[in-house]
């Protein structure tokens, strides 16, 4: 057995409802990978620290820092990123609060911030303030102040309650 | 204009929701062009050194690298910038003076190979002693950052006002103000001497900074998260010997700045690195580097307050000294404006204010949200609060007692008010329950009102409004959109004066070969001085389209008005598009008018021109003080501005709370910490900025409609005032329940204990 690193590692994947195929270094990071050759810049970094949360997107469901996960470790999993998460051309109803209640600024916490917001709503209908409160420190907004945000997840909540009725 | 507003106030998404909801909003860091090469920078492991030697060619034969720039790249070039005073190399040039400063750059094909490369840089330097305090760099055998001081101007000033380059070692800039009669002091009850630290924050912008450059054919062509693209394009001409007309400046969606993004940051070393290349450059900023870059500044304010025993204001001496770090960037204006603002909206018989910016060998400070109107407020809030409490009266009353009148004269020469101050205070007292007769111990209740000018200094703006054919409406103007609902609030007040639809009206690409010029989006200026030229285009195209109207129609241009892309004539409606291809042929034509505003020059006005509007931002807040641990725990939170007219109301309402929240974070935990000249807490992972769950149990914005602004529909700048009463009241809500004062910021658990372990342990 050579000892020697493999230039590259193949890996498969589902990104955003797809299946994926690439030849990935070992030292990619998923934020990267998606950014620079799915060209899916939707993913942003900030902090590039695992900290801001800006880079979230979904892997199997759950947020996750892409600029702190290997693109290797993505191999298997389903991957969800901003650009996933409207349907045929309508907006997830996420989107649709954050749009309606203009929970965002300067946008660009705002994909991280909707896909961490629906991982919370996809495990907990019906979060109450706190809970809401609670979830999205995992993310910074520098801009709105957080106030708008949690508002429109409380409004997403009850969009998505709306559409399974 | 006649009826209800339609588009201005409406509930409608604002204009960017689809694209930034849906990841496709578009930033500097998301260009990348074909042959892309990345930069990255060596920086200064010392605080101040001289650079003895510097040879990069081993880096230069590493693989990937195209282009090294050090000190011996910079021939032929005007290698330093900065606003007004010229004193940042593109590079470190003889010395370097912070820990951060930049030393060295490469661009290779990929960062990686970029950071191996700078690894082989070798760099000698000579340590010189640092000061990394306001009070070490004017200590009398403080080192100078700069021996001989670099080339700079003063602005003009009008009456009262003055300007000092270099008056003092390490201080770089004096801006003083002076007005009324100084025997006013002689005939106060009480003078009272009061010293107040204002701690200094990181803007903690999202996106870095980042700039992406090409240099082609003579050309310069860049990408760049930038506030203020005219002046970066006019600074690059003057660096690069290049002439403006062949620098194109391209602002796609800024990912916030908070001030941090004007002028100068990485687009010399790119431009240079792309110049050296022939390959376009990406020179991305990490987060621990933006922290080396830029900060807002500390500062050390002396106030000196001479009041009467029924406390009226009488007069005010202020020095202050504001940390600037080891390069001007625009120092010199935040000393004018933090001097200017000390005062508050309140009535003087004497003022005499003096602020320097003090050089320290740590990260440049530059504007910040509040723009010395922060650190103003948070000395001259928290000491009228104390002086209405040493005197036994009301705090809030101490206040309206002084408060300019709507309309009032700020001082001589100056504008008035355009906001009712004490409706303003009068509101945030009742949200709060101001002056409810039950106490609970520990809890206490304060107001501040947080002041500073918007509108910029004599600032000049452009804008165009196009009408196609068919009644699409394009608005073409330098205000860039970094957040604030720029693009909604322009596009909202044009499609007002069209009465069209606001979905007919487009907010055109920034792109300086094209766009009207611009001095920047900043100082609150957007709406109130952008707004008014943008208010004269529109009006100016629709004259033209009603002028071809008439012809057409053989009637005065004055019997006619636009209403959804049709001219009303006798309550008749004739459709455009139809006339228009009739008279300019199939392919049709586009209208376009242009309006300019600048506020008149005035020898009279002490900043030389009157100030366009006023921005205030009234606050209160609840605190609970736990006097076992002196943590502070915010209870309620009310902060307020008024917009004059609410363009867009959620946008005003964004910004005031997100305002509120960062002056939040400054009053209680954030802060950057330094030991010795060492920025110790740096970039996220140690760096504290607020969360959702610092969220006050109890916060609200109220966005006041007052409507006394100069922009169009009434409206007024407000992004900026939800920050600037909100330390200063939770330090005043702090003594109010616990009777103690903290004058250092920010509100810390140690620093409020120490303070009731003082209280404690007086007989």
């Amino acid at each position: 057995m050579s000892s020697a690193a493999p230039e590259t590692i193949s890996i498969v994947l589902t990104l955003n409802g797809r299946a994926h195929s690439a030849r990935v270094a070992p030292k990619l990071m998923l934020a990267d990978f998606l950014r620079e050759s799915c060209g899916l810049t939707g993913t942003k970094i900030g902090c590039d620290q695992a900290t801001c949360g800006a880079c979230t997107v979904l892997i199997d469901g759950a947020p996750a820092a892409s600029c702190a996960t290997f693109a290797w470790q993505a191999d298997g999993a389903a991957v969800t990123t901003i650009e996933g998460l409207a349907a045929n051309g309508a907006l997830d109803p996420v989107q649709e609060a954050f749009k309606a209640k203009s929970a965002f600024q300067c946008g660009y916490c705002t994909p991280g911030m909707i896909l961490l917001a629906k991982a919370l709503l996809t495990a907990n209908p019906a979060p109450d303030r706190a809970t809401i409160r609670d979830w999205i420190s995992a993310n910074v907004c520098r801009c709105t102040g957080y106030q708008m945000i949690v508002e429109a997840v409380e409004d997403a909540a009850r969009r998505m309650r709306e559409t399974v009725r | 204009m006649s009826g209800p507003l339609r588009a201005v106030g409406a509930a409608l998404p604002r204009v960017d929701a689809d694209l930034k909801v849906t990841g496709a909003a578009r930033y500097t860091v998301d260009v990348a062009l074909p042959r892309m090469l990345h930069a990255k920078v060596l920086r200064s492991p010392h605080a101040h050194a001289r650079v003895t030697h510097i040879d990069a060619r081993a880096a230069a034969a590493m693989p990937g690298i195209a282009a090294v720039i050090t000190r011996d790249e910079l021939n032929g070039l005007n290698a330093t910038y900065g606003y007004f005073i010229k004193d940042q190399p593109i590079v470190a040039l003889d010395k370097v003076r912070y820990i951060g400063d930049m030393v060295a750059a490469v661009a290779a094909e990929t960062e990686e190979q970029a950071v191996r490369a700078l690894e082989r840089i070798e760099v000698r330097y000579e340590p010189l002693p640092t000061v990394a305090t306001i009070e070490a760099a004017l200590a009398a055998d403080a080192p100078a950052l700069f021996e001989t001081p670099p080339p700079g101007i003063v602005p003009a000033y009008g009456t009262g006002a003055s300007g000092f380059k270099d008056p003092a070692k390490n201080v770089c800039y004096r801006f003083c103000y002076t007005t009324g009669d100084p025997a006013a002091f002689a005939r106060a009850d009480h003078v009272f001497a009061d010293e107040f630290r204002f701690s200094r924050m990181q803007h903690y912008h999202l996106e870095p900074f980042v700039t992406v450059a090409r240099v082609e054919g003579g050309e310069i062509e860049l990408w760049s998260s930038c506030q203020n693209p005219f002046p970066l394009r006019k600074e690059l001409a003057r660096v690069f010997n290049h002439p403006e007309q062949a620098i194109r400046v391209h602002v796609p969606f800024i990912g916030a700045g908070y001030g941090a993004k004007n002028n100068c940051k990485t687009e010399p070393i790119a431009v240079l690195l792309a110049k050296m290349s022939g390959r376009p450059v990406r020179f991305c900023m990490t987060q621990e580097e933006n922290f080396l870059t830029q900060s807002q500044h500390a500062a050390i304010l002396k106030l000196e307050t001479a009041v009467s025993r029924d406390g009226r204001f009488i007069a005010r001496k202020s020095e202050i000294l504001l940390d600037a770090g080891a390069y001007s960037d625009a120092s010199p204006l935040v000393a004018e404006k933090a001097g200017y603002r000390i005062n508050g909206p309140y009535r003087w018989e004497y003022i005499d204010s003096r602020c320097d910016c003090v050089m320290t060998n740590t990260t440049p400070a530059g504007p910040f949200r509040g723009f010395g109107g922060t650190q103003a407020g948070w000395a001259s809030e928290s000491q009228i609060d104390m002086i209405a409490r040493r005197l036994g009266l009301d705090p809030v009353a101490i206040r309206k007692k002084n408060l300019l009148k709507l309309g009032e004269a700020y001082v001589p020469g100056e504008s008035g008010m355009d906001s009712d101050l004490a409706e303003g205070l009068d509101l945030v007292c009742r949200e709060i329950g101001y002056g409810r007769s039950e106490r609970t111990k520990g809890r206490g209740i304060g107001i501040a009102i947080g002041f500073k000018d918007s509108g910029g200094v004599n600032k000049p703006a452009e804008a165009q409004v196009k009408a196609t054919t068919t009644g699409g409406v394009i608005v073409n103007c330098g205000t860039v959109e970094i957040g604030q609902g720029i693009q909604t609030a322009f596009t909202r007040i044009v499609a007002e004066l069209f009465a069209c639809p606001p979905a007919r009206v487009a907010y055109a690409a920034i792109n300086t070969d094209v766009t009207p010029f611009d001095q920047g989006t900043n100082a609150s200026s957007a709406i109130v001085v952008m707004g008014q030229a943008l208010e004269r285009a529109a009006r100016d195209c629709i004259a033209r389209v009603l002028a071809f109207a008439a012809a057409e129609l053989k009637c005065a241009a004055e019997d006619l008005r636009l209403e959804n892309w049709s001219v009303i004539k006798d309550n008749q409606a004739h459709a455009l598009a139809p006339m228009i291809m009739r008279h300019f042929g199939g392919t049709g034509f586009e209208f376009v008018g242009r309006g300019f505003f600048k506020p008149e020059t005035d020898h009279h006005a002490p900043l030389e021109a009157k100030c366009v509007s006023w921005e205030i931002g009234w606050g209160a807040a609840e605190v609970e003080v736990d006097e076992e641990t002196g943590r502070v725990a915010v209870k309620k939170l009310v902060v307020s501005g008024d917009a004059g007219r609410a363009i867009h109301k959620d946008a005003c309402r964004g910004q005031d709370e997100g305002a509120a929240m960062m002056g939040l974070g400054q009053a209680l935990f954030e802060t950057m910490r330094y030991d010795g000249a060492e920025l110790v807490n740096i970039a996220a992972a140690k760096y504290r900025v607020p969360l959702a769950n610092d969220l006050p149990k109890s916060f609200r914005a109220v966005t006041q409609e007052q409507g006394h602004g100069p922009g169009p529909f009434g409206a007024k700048g407000m992004g900026e005032a939800g920050m600037l009463p909100v330390a200063a009241a939770i330090a005043n809500a702090i003594e109010d329940a616990v009777g103690v004062r903290v004058t250092s910021l920010p509100l810390s658990p140690e620093k409020v204990l120490a303070a009731l372990d003082a209280k404690r342990e007086k007989p």
